[in-house]
């Protein structure tokens, strides 16, 4: 009978318990390889699989190089996207003759069409990193590397989906703006922080997402786009500036990462102006709005909870872990979590003028 | 409207999007709580001094201090559990003596007046209807108990301040503090949990909460464990000690269970699920006093019946297919005893044995029936004489049931193995289902369904392993 | 239309999109929607009204629960229906999509809106926004004897002129104004109430003239449509589910 096959004899010298640790410990090992180095290893597989990625990288690449008024050779390039330069080489060589690029004295420059192409993948990259600060619940720091993939996998026909989807959007959630379907773009008009005299107030406009380094610094001290910003000292190493009631200090190389604008004559600095997650227990306060960092359903959220400009409301108690903390608005509780709370900007105020508290 | 009247429409429509700004969500809903201050202005009328909730706000600094929170909230539920394993015992035995002592000899009297061919007979009787009276006689009197008090607790407004004390401790995990409710109530049945998920309005949350909700030791599970561990564990010290450590045993499995749940919550988010869409928001409702009758009739009705007429769909045919496999012969030996045979020796690679993994097997309607279909495997294996083939019973002592598990060549690590294997396994069909219903997605579903199980084998192994290494 | 004409009190709702949404409404001759922000009593008026003679099924597709009853007045039959709680009809959550399409697309005979009177100001948010939706509704001021006992009371007949639908005080826990919340209903089913409902006024100038564009384009093409202004509104917002009915005509058979 097959059915009574003795398993125990097929399986006892396979499954030595040495070669099962070893073989699981290997296949971690293996994955977290992968995971970690699947950028640069994509140049292991075969070339036809990878050369439309690679040349739209370099197009990617070139055009940023170009709109600064660099000029840049293969060996930059291929230092800048991580492959071997004999690899780049015969993309390269495609690229010509496909008319992209124009090569002369070593240098490599865009032609029309290559521009146009640069382009159509940095709308995808902008437009998917949208989708997933508006549709998603990736955390931001994610965005960058997921869009890097999804840029050279959707068709002309699902980006121009997507952009309906999101309703016609013109910014991506770092404040760059996105390129039309007919390759048009908006010239960006920030300047750097670094630079702005001591006592402006600005407001922050675009947060340059690479290097990652730089990228996570800026995060961490929770600075967001539309974020109201007045710098308070400035020397050529550190910047020191005041944003959301907090003093924030960075070094000027990750400074240089931010781009501001001047408060335009319908925007006001509001000095007393803090986070809901620095309200105490009895203290009131009124909301001015909610940071332009909270998006898609979490804003939307807020909104219909009530956390709108001109809401009154107290910090009724804080619970055992003082997370969440439960907020009385409009008569009703609410608990929020408090980095949800950190979104939401508002001026202390001494009582409550609605007086049904 | 034509096509094109409709382009044109919505073309007119993004550019004043862009007019406005990119928040036009924000300005309408600014107006619209605008003409809601007005109107409140012009409508309410405040009698005297305004009532300032006093009792309501002592009540709530209480219930969520620091101090009292959380020793509050313990002996809550403490209470409900008690009751609910006190409470269920008795109307439990009433109901096991009437469908199996009472009714059972009757049908079978009366199949055999009426000159049923046997096999019909066993079929119905012994393998349908026996599954279906153990089903119920476990499965209601706890759930009639355990979940009107949980509903009453909700409509008083208890339950969404215990989400907010415990939420800290579930956001580590990236869950939400309603998990917390509904892996309560997924004590009570993991399908009522699974249900219960829909108070999490966030979808990665919910769908962690659902993923996870089957490590909670639910109802059927929890006799199972018991007797296991009276058996094997409470059996190592003298009698005096022994029902203390087969407790605190049974206490460590379900705290184990609430391990895995953080463990896996964490996971998922980390993995899975990061990109799903995750909301906050928590009301506390002010305390009401719940409408007692109201609140017990819809809680029979929606929660206990609904669960227990799935779990009685599910355990019919379970019942016969294990009448079946007991009665079916090949080369004259029954289905059941060749596919014990020839899972033996997998079942002992990882420390159990094949009757049990037999027993998950045709058991996956309910976790009720694993004990009794394991005694009835085990008899028939032995080539006793029991009750009968493919008739499912329970001994009258835990003695008899540990003669009988010895006689199958169980040892301690049997023992807890089947302990750990009964927590961690793939949830009952009923809570499958559930699962599918809720998610409406098979690839939740299935993966809800096989990680417990690869979980449990992987655990188990990791035990066997150890056990034979210090032997 | 002749039909429409000769029966004036006659159902209005939308039997095939009904159907759609799973709702059989062969047996019955209104269709009542009750709807609500979470926590303010709403499934007790339910029980209130249909008298613990209920059933509960899935929404098609979804993994909301749908209660649904019915009860008797003046022989004819209402089936009642229960909406999931709400706080908004703008999130799009899945809650929030049913409760939508339910009263924008299967256009219920009445829609009873539950209010907690001791937090009408929060709860407007969602009154006003069904009322931009649907102009036959009923406000059910629930919850007054704990607003009484917080020493709130609620004006309703400024609360009914401002809104432009019948205000009906009730306390359902206690089986108060229960009768008149059903003759009121019954009132607007039958059109001998005719209500004018309110619409959303806090919009700044430059905007409401944004609406006020596409509401007229709107209205040119689908004469009639109640909701004209809501549906400019949500294209404003860019509200995909809005974009794709219009595409698909799902506007149209009214």
């Amino acid at each position: 009978m097959i059915l009574l096959l003795n398993l125990e004899k097929l399986f006892t010298p396979l499954l030595n318990q040495a070669y099962i640790s070893l073989f699981f410990t290997a296949l971690l090992i293996l994955f977290f390889i992968l995971k970690k180095y699947q950028y640069s290893l994509r140049s292991l597989l075969p070339f036809k699989y990878v050369e439309k990625s690679i040349t739209e990288d370099l197009l990617k690449q070139l055009y940023h190089i170009t709109s600064s008024q660099k000029t840049t050779d293969f060996r930059m390039l291929s230092g800048a996207l991580k492959i071997p330069e004999r690899k780049i080489l015969k993309v390269v060589e495609s690229m010509t003759q496909n008319g992209l690029i124009h090569i002369s004295e070593g240098h490599v420059t865009l032609t029309k069409t290559g521009k146009n192409y640069a382009l159509s993948i940095i709308r995808i990259h902008r437009l998917w990193e949208k989708y997933l600060s508006e549709k998603t619940g990736f955390d931001k720091s994610l965005w960058h590397d997921l869009a890097e993939a999804k840029e050279h996998q959707l068709s002309k026909e699902e980006t121009e989906a997507l952009y309906e989807e999101l309703g016609r959007p013109r910014f991506d959630p770092h404040g760059d703006p996105i390129p039309t379907a007919l390759g048009e773009m908006i010239s960006e008009t920030g300047t750097s922080i670094v630079g702005i005299p001591k006592g402006t107030v600005t407001k922050i406009i675009h947060i340059e997402d690479e290097p990652k380094s730089i990228y996570r610094q800026i995060i961490k001290e929770k600075l967001h786009i539309g974020a109201h910003v007045k710098i308070l000292n400035a020397d050529n190493h550190h910047i020191i500036f005041e944003s959301e009631g907090h003093s924030i200090q960075l070094s000027t190389v990750v400074a240089s990462n931010i781009q501001v604008v001047l408060l335009n004559s319908q925007e006001t600095y509001e000095e007393g102006n803090v986070r809901l997650s620095s309200l105490i227990e009895g203290e009131h306060a009124t909301i001015l709005g909610i940071s332009s960092e909270c998006r898609g359903a979490n804003r939307r959220r807020l909104l219909d909870l009530g956390f709108i400009k001109g809401t009154f409301l107290n910090l009724e108690y804080m619970g055992p872990n003082q997370n969440p903390r439960a907020y009385r608005l409009r008569n009703t509780l609410i608990a929020l979590r408090n980095d949800q709370a950190d979104f939401i900007l508002i001026k202390k105020t001494q009582y409550d003028r609605t007086g049904s508290l | 409207m034509k096509n094109k009247d409709i382009q044109d429409l919505l073309d007119l429509a993004s550019e004043l999007r862009w007019e406005i700004g990119e928040n036009f969500h924000d300005t309408l809903v600014e107006g619209i709580y605008t003409d809601a201050a007005q109107i409140a202005q012009k409508t309410e009328i405040k009698i005297g001094e305004p009532n300032p909730y006093s009792f309501e706000r002592k009540l709530d600094q209480v219930l969520t201090s620091k101090k009292y929170g959380f020793p509050v909230m313990i002996l809550i539920l403490s209470i409900i559990l008690w009751l609910t394993i006190q409470g269920a015992n008795y109307p439990s035995s009433l109901l096991a003596s009437f469908f199996l002592e009472f009714l059972y000899p009757m049908l079978k009297t009366g199949a055999s007046q009426i000159g049923l061919p046997w096999w019909l007979d066993g079929f119905l009787i012994d393998g349908v209807y026996l599954a279906l009276g153990w089903v119920i006689s476990v499965m209601l009197p706890p759930m009639a108990i355990f979940f009107p008090m949980f509903t009453l607790l909700e409509d008083f407004g208890y339950l969404p301040r215990v989400a907010f004390n415990l939420d800290s401790l579930f956001k580590k995990s990236g869950a939400h503090g309603k998990q917390a409710l509904t892996m309560s109530m997924g004590w009570g049945c993991n399908a009522a949990g699974v249900v219960a998920t829909r108070i999490i309005d966030s979808p990665r949350e919910r769908l962690i909460a659902i993923i996870t909700n089957n490590f909670s030791l639910c109802n059927g599970r929890w006799p199972t464990q018991i007797l296991i561990a009276t058996i094997f564990i409470g059996a190592l010290v003298p009698d005096n000690f022994s029902s203390i450590l087969a407790s605190l045993a049974v206490i460590g499995i379900a705290l184990l269970g609430i391990g895995f749940t953080f463990l896996s919550s964490w996971m998922l988010s980390k993995t899975l699920l990061k990109g799903e869409v995750s909301t906050f928001a928590l009301e506390l409702p002010p305390f009401r006093p719940p409408n007692l009758w109201t609140t017990l009739y819809t809680s029979l009705i929606d929660r206990t019946l609904i669960v227990l007429w799935r779990a009685i769909v599910f355990a019919a045919p379970a019942g016969a297919i294990i009448w079946l496999i007991s009665n079916i012969y090949v080369d004259d030996l029954s289905l059941a005893n060749i596919t014990i045979d020839w899972m033996d020796g997998f079942g002992l690679f990882f420390g159990l044995n094949g009757v049990i993994l037999l027993a998950y097997v045709v058991a996956i309607p309910a976790n009720e029936i694993v004990i009794p279909t394991i005694l009835m495997l085990t008899v028939a294996h032995l080539n006793l004489m029991g009750a009968g083939n493919g008739v499912m019973f329970e001994l009258e002592s835990t003695t008899e049931t540990a003669a009988l598990l010895h006689a199958g060549g169980w040892t301690l690590l049997t023992g807890i193995n089947l302990m750990l294997f009964s927590l961690l396994h793939n949830p009952c069909s009923t809570t499958i289902y559930t699962i599918y219903q809720e998610t409406k997605s098979w690839k939740w579903t299935v993966f809800a369904s096989i990680m417990p199980v690869i979980l449990g084998f992987l655990v188990i192994f990791l035990v066997t392993q150890m056990w034979q290494l210090f032997q | 239309m002749t039909e429409l004409e000769a029966c004036d009190s006659c159902a209005l709702n939308n039997s095939a999109q009904l159907l759609k949404l799973g709702i059989n409404v062969e047996n019955a001759d209104y269709v009542i929607a009750l709807a609500g922000n979470p926590n303010t009593g709403k499934s007790t008026v339910f029980n209130s009204l249909t008298g613990l003679k209920q059933h509960t099924g899935n929404w098609p597709g979804k993994t909301v629960t749908r209660a649904e009853g019915g009860y008797r007045f003046k022989d004819h039959k209402m089936k009642l229906i229960d909406l999931p709680g709400t706080y908004s009809l703008l999130s799009t959550s899945q809650d929030e999509e049913i409760t939508r399409n339910f009263i924008l697309f299967g256009k219920p005979d009445v829609t009873i809106i539950v209010v907690d009177a001791a937090r009408i100001e929060r709860n407007l948010n969602l009154v006003l926004q069904i009322l931009e939706i649907t102009d036959r509704a009923v406000l059910c001021l629930n919850l007054m004897d704990e607003a009484l006992r917080h020493h709130i009371d609620i004006d309703e007949r400024t609360l009914g002129k401002e809104l432009g639908i019948p205000v009906v005080k009730c306390s359902a826990i206690k089986k108060q104004g229960i009768s008149e919340l059903i003759s009121t209903v019954h009132q607007v089913a039958t059109r001998q109430i005719i209500c004018k409902p309110h619409r959303i006024k806090g919009l700044s100038k430059s905007v409401k003239k944004m609406v006020e564009k596409l509401d007229k384009i709107i209205r040119k093409n689908y004469p009639g449509l109640p909701n004209s202004r809501w549906i400019a509104m949500r294209l404003l917002d860019a509200d995909a589910d809005i974009i794709k009915a219009l595409k698909n005509g799902d506007f149209i058979n009214n």
